[in-house]
């Protein structure tokens, strides 16, 4: 798969290391490797059409709720978050917020729904 | 002859002589997932292989992680000043106690404590404290508090990974009892790094890059450069690959590029008129350049048998570059770039089951000696 086909693209700012991906939790994975060795953040560059209605201000739950059907790939709310401006990181640091207020849950690995 | 996965012909382990037709690894080393599982076990917990660099860990409580295969290592520098590394997990029920923490954005802690109960342990290992709960036997109706002996803070510290040291470049070893000393290992590289004054230089750059194919894939591009002329044209402007020769020892093999014209003294940081690249298995490089006053490491880290990161480190006397010295990282980055293309290509083909068995020209000695070690490694 190419930067050209795949329908997730994402990008390390610092040092413009690149990933593409046909499954969003793909970029998680990949943020977390290079997280880990860099400290860096990972932004996405291009996702594709969301199937649902994204609020203009950031509402984490919103989107959960949204696209949970039952549940969301931490990667598809990760992508959905984009459209804030928010990278990989600040979407999964607010997700585990949200988690440990009881708002969220984690009925599968890396998948989210609306408690 | 070529032996292709065509029912004809067998497929051998590696042969020790260059000249036979089964010169080189069966293709299924490099696209099996079991033989990653393997390697995880007879060479990264078996081998020594590079935790990082001294000098980003400066002072007593600077700490690093490094993941290696499936083993979490927290690399700290102790009260004594000594660097020390421990599993990333605590002696109560294993918990996995610090966070990620790379190498260049190291961390600092008095005390290594698991956020889980509160086991705290000295950056020695020993158990330092724990909660009143562990001490007492108040909810236990069963037990008094005399009945509760402690915990003895030797007997019940972090388990340590063996480290030791090339100058400032630190490696660990997780076998009970490892086949070689780092110096065996190392033979030859030893003395060479440790004749450098590799601890002046600082880290200035961290780039890791994440490639699709095998790390030995990549771990063999980098060993020969009969594919230079091809493919690397504006990096082999400057240099008499005709004149160049691959050096081979134990563990460890070298490729010297020699230069067409005088480079000053000044751009090298060793003697030789050449650029000097040492693989190491298996599966670090120490790159010394011979146009540029400093040196570089790759770690070729396996993520799983089709993916691997490279984590690429540039040293510099002083971390803020000079324009020249960006140009010469940007060129490196190109040449990085290149190799990415060749390997993952190969790595195609590789997967598609055509190939059984590749052989290897006279001048992939190099590689030839790689094969031969994973095939070691294999049957130990």
């Amino acid at each position: 798969m190419t930067a050209d086909d795949a329908p997730f693209v994402a990008c390390c700012p610092a040092c413009t290391e690149r990933t593409t991906a046909a499954d969003p939790n793909e970029v998680v994975a990949f943020y977390r490797r290079h997280h880990a060795v860099t400290g860096h953040d990972v932004s996405w560059e291009r996702t594709p059409p969301l199937a649902a209605d994204v609020p203009a201000d950031p509402d984490v739950d919103a989107v959960v709720a949204a696209l949970g059907d039952p549940d969301v790939a931490l990667g598809a709310v990760s992508a959905a978050a984009s459209e804030w401006g928010w990278t990989v990181g600040e979407t999964l640091d607010a997700v585990h917020d949200r988690r440990l207020t009881g708002a969220l849950w984690e009925p599968r690995d890396d998948h989210v729904a609306v408690v | 002859m070529t032996r292709w996965n065509d029912g004809v012909e067998e497929l051998h382990a590696v042969s020790p002589d260059i000249t036979d037709e089964t010169n080189a690894l069966p293709a299924r080393y490099f696209t099996d997932p079991d033989v990653w599982e393997m390697e995880k076990e007879k060479v990264f917990s078996r081998y020594w292989v590079y935790a990082g660099h001294e000098n980003c860990i400066p002072d007593a409580g600077d700490y690093f992680t490094r993941t290696v295969g499936d083993k979490q290592v927290i690399v700290a520098r102790d009260e004594d000043g000594d660097v020390r590394a421990f599993y990333n997990v605590c002696a109560h029920r294993g918990s996995k106690m610090v966070a990620d923490t790379p190498m260049t954005d190291p961390g600092n802690m008095d005390r290594i404590q698991c956020p889980y109960h509160l086991w705290t342990y000295d950056l020695d290992g020993d158990l330092r404290s724990t909660p009143r709960s562990f001490e007492e036997a108040g909810l236990n109706p069963d037990l008094d508090d005399a009945d509760v002996s402690g915990l003895d803070p030797d007997e019940n510290g972090l388990l340590e990974v063996r480290t030791d040291s090339i100058g400032p470049l630190v490696f660990l070893n997780f076998a009970d009892d490892p086949p070689l000393s780092l110096a065996e290992q190392a033979g030859k590289l030893k003395t060479r790094l440790e004749s450098l004054p590799l601890e002046e230089y600082q880290h200035a750059r961290r780039y890791v890059s994440e490639v699709a194919c095998n790390w030995k894939t990549f771990g063999g591009n980098y060993s020969e450069c009969d594919h230079c002329q091809a493919n690397h044209q504006d990096w082999i402007t400057g240099i008499q690959l005709d004149e160049s020769e691959l050096e081979v020892n134990d563990y460890h093999w070298v490729l010297h590029y020699t230069h067409e014209a005088d480079v000053e003294d000044e751009l090298r940081i060793h003697d030789e008129h050449e650029a000097q690249f040492h693989y190491f298995w298996p599966n670090f490089t120490v790159n010394m350049y011979g146009t540029a006053d400093g040196y570089g490491t790759y770690i070729i880290d396996p993520i799983d048998e089709g993916r691997f990161q490279l984590i690429a480190d540039y040293y510099f006397a002083d971390p803020e570059l000079t324009e020249a010295e960006e140009e010469f990282v940007r060129t490196s980055r190109q040449l990085q770039e290149e190799d990415f293309e060749l390997v993952e290509r190969q790595y195609e083909g590789l997967q598609s089951g055509a190939l059984g068995q590749g052989q290897l020209g006279p001048n992939e000695h190099t590689l030839h000696r790689f094969h031969r070690l994973a095939q070691e490694a294999y049957n130990a």
